[in-house]
């Protein structure tokens, strides 16, 4: 029975972990942040959130922290999620390969724009 | 209610998913229903829950738990090993009602296929079946003699295909149900069919028609006209040219029948069944052959044989299965003289292992008498099955039907039979026929058994079945086995007995001959 991989990242593992960058997050909000990061294309449900979240915990990219209430939803504690030193360096690593990558795609003229 | 139906769908993933991640996941799902309101927020909402359902409950299972790995890699070479999905045993409740559900399962299957008849979609296909060999009742037989013919090892009478055409016959009725190999029909199904005035059924197990047809067909026999007869001529010997096993022979017999018709020796001929009987005698005569014949049928023949179904297959089972594979009485009688009726040689693909019971039954007989006398023929493979118990080493079968291969040995001895050196005697009737003929004629050749009755019936069906036409037929043998025997084989003469008297006789005559040799007497 195959561990689940985190070579190659996995793209909802990654949008985690971007999504974490800023700040420590519970589920929800990991959620809502990925949604804004992607402009809405990647909403994450449930089941994928938390089994992508169960393999960066296993992988050691993020930690749990305290348990707390957000005071925007109200009452209720939420586990909320940190980023390691670890999972942070993967995030730039993916990223630098993804920008290498922009990198090629603009050289074969396969997108338009000056930027990276 | 909404977050009610997601605690159901989150009961989906494995417990362990659950344990860790259920309540956050119900806390998100609530979060998202109290954010996102509106009919397409609520409808993006659970296309999104489903979605991701079906991606991510496989995945769950399928990277399950880490200890797999453990056991795994703990795992004795060659030693079976059980992995468990869920670690915690399930509730009560649901033991229970999963154990009603099986065995109700268990319980409904079994009484499906015990009694497929009974079961209602089933008898729809059954009667459907039936009706349809009804209007075709030639082409069923002529698909049995088609597959007969690719499959030599096991042609069979009591062929599924043959259940509703035998069915459907008026000469089964005297026959009565349990001496035909076949069930009577239920009336439930359909009501009795008229009867197909088709006189060649090609090495079937029924008895012989030709006399019966010859009834049927009289009076409503359209006749036949120059331009038919020439047709037929030309198809009959076509057929002979490209089929019968002898082609020096089908030269002359198509020599014979041209100057016939050239000399206008057909001319007068104006019925179709007497115009098949002529060529059928001209043929014998000219070929030296007794296998070759040429039927009329009054009903068109179809172009094509219809293939048997599983419908089929499954109904010819279960026919022989409640008729005891067509033993009708086996049994030990004063003086130890075991006596066994037997009213077909069905398939032993069906019906081996009650034969072989039936014999081991008999074992420690000290003579033996099989009755024949009602028994319509059958499978030469059911023949060979049975006469290996009466040889102590293999012995060579003749049967015109099949050629000589290694298959036409018995199989003695077999383990634990003491009946190989016992008396025997064989019940026979002028409608014992086709394979019962074929085990009678060789143990008789072999004086291995006395026959005593009545000459059998000289089944004809021994070639493979040809259409010529709409009505004419012809059965051309196409096999060449090696009779060894000086006398030639049953094929429209019959078997004849070594004690003549009337079939009904029969039984008391081999018992005192029996008795006497055992020196009972």
């Amino acid at each position: 029975m195959p561990k689940r991989k985190l070579s190659p990242l996995p793209s909802a593992a990654f949008q985690i972990l971007l999504a974490l960058v800023d700040e420590d997050l519970h589920g929800y909000g990991i959620m809502r942040q990925v949604v804004d990061q992607t402009e809405g294309r990647m909403r994450l449900g449930p089941g994928t959130l938390y089994s992508s979240i169960q393999t960066l915990l296993e992988g050691q990219l993020i930690e749990q922290v305290d348990a707390r209430a957000d005071s925007k939803l109200g009452q209720e504690r939420r586990r909320y999620y940190r980023l390691t030193s670890a999972g942070r360096k993967l995030v730039r690593s993916e990223a630098e390969r993804l920008a290498d990558l922009l990198r090629v795609a603009r050289a074969k003229k396969v997108l338009r724009g000056a930027h990276v | 209610m909404s977050e009610k139906l997601y605690s159901w769908f989150l009961r989906l993933y494995p417990s362990r998913f659950r344990e860790e991640y259920g309540e956050e996941a119900l806390q998100l799902f609530r979060d998202r229903a109290r954010d996102e309101k509106g009919f397409f927020e609520r409808l993006r909402l659970w296309l999104d829950l489903v979605a991701d359902l079906a991606m991510s409950v496989p995945r769950e299972y399928y990277h399950f738990q880490p200890e797999f790995f453990g056991v795994s890699a703990e795992r004795l070479e060659g030693v079976p090993a059980f992995f468990v999905l869920e670690s915690g045993s399930p509730r009560p409740g649901a033991l229970f009602s999963g154990g009603l559900l099986t065995l109700a399962s268990v319980i409904t299957f079994s009484v499906w296929l015990s009694q497929p008849a009974r079961y209602k979609p089933f008898r729809a296909l059954a009667s459907q079946s039936q009706s349809r060999a009804r209007e075709h009742p030639t082409a069923v037989r002529r698909a049995a003699s088609h597959r007969t013919d690719s499959a030599r090892e096991t042609p069979s009478a009591l062929r599924p295909s043959d259940v509703p055409a035998t069915n459907s016959k008026p000469t089964e009725a005297k026959a009565g149900d349990a001496s035909s190999g076949v069930p009577r029909q239920d009336s439930r199904f359909s009501p009795p069919p008229p009867p197909p005035p088709h006189p060649l059924q090609p090495q079937a197990g029924q008895p012989d028609e030709a006399a019966d047809t010859t009834v049927l067909v009289e009076g409503e026999d359209p006749g036949v006209n120059a331009a038919e007869r020439h047709r037929v001529i030309n198809g009959a010997i076509a057929n002979l040219k490209l089929y019968y096993v002898y082609p020096d022979r089908a030269q002359k017999v198509s020599e014979a029948l041209q100057a016939h018709e050239r000399n206008g020796d057909y001319d007068g001929v104006t019925s179709g069944k007497t115009f098949a009987d002529v060529l059928t005698k001209e043929m014998r005569g000219a070929g030296q052959d007794m296998h070759l014949v040429v039927v009329y049928s009054e009903t068109p023949l179809p172009e094509r044989p219809r293939s048997s179904t599983v419908e089929d297959l499954v109904r010819y089972r279960d026919a022989l299965e409640q008729q005891n594979c067509t033993f009708e009485k086996v049994e030990i009688l004063p003086h130890n003289i075991g006596y066994l009726k037997l009213n077909a040689f069905p398939d032993p693909s069906v019906c081996e292992s009650r034969a072989r019971k039936e014999m081991k039954r008999l074992n420690d007989a000290d003579a033996i008498i099989f009755d024949l006398r009602e028994n319509r023929g059958g499978s030469p493979a059911m023949v060979m099955l049975m006469a290996a118990y009466l040889f102590d080493h293999p012995e060579y079968m003749y049967s015109p039907r099949e050629n000589t291969t290694e298959r036409s040995w018995t199989r003695s001895p077999v383990p634990g039979n003491k009946l190989a050196d016992k008396p025997a005697y064989l019940l026979t009737s002028a409608s014992t026929f086709s394979a019962a003929e074929h085990f009678s004629y060789d143990m008789k050749m072999l004086k291995r058994a006395t026959i005593v009755g009545e000459t059998t019936s000289g089944a004809p069906h021994s070639g493979v079945f040809h259409r010529i036409d709409e009505h004419f037929g012809m059965g051309i043998p196409e096999t060449k086995p090696i009779n060894p025997f000086s006398k030639s084989d049953w094929v429209a003469v019959g078997v004849e007995p070594d004690v003549k008297v009337k079939a009904a006789e029969a039984f008391e005559t081999a018992i005192k001959l029996a008795e006497i040799k055992l020196g009972k007497k």
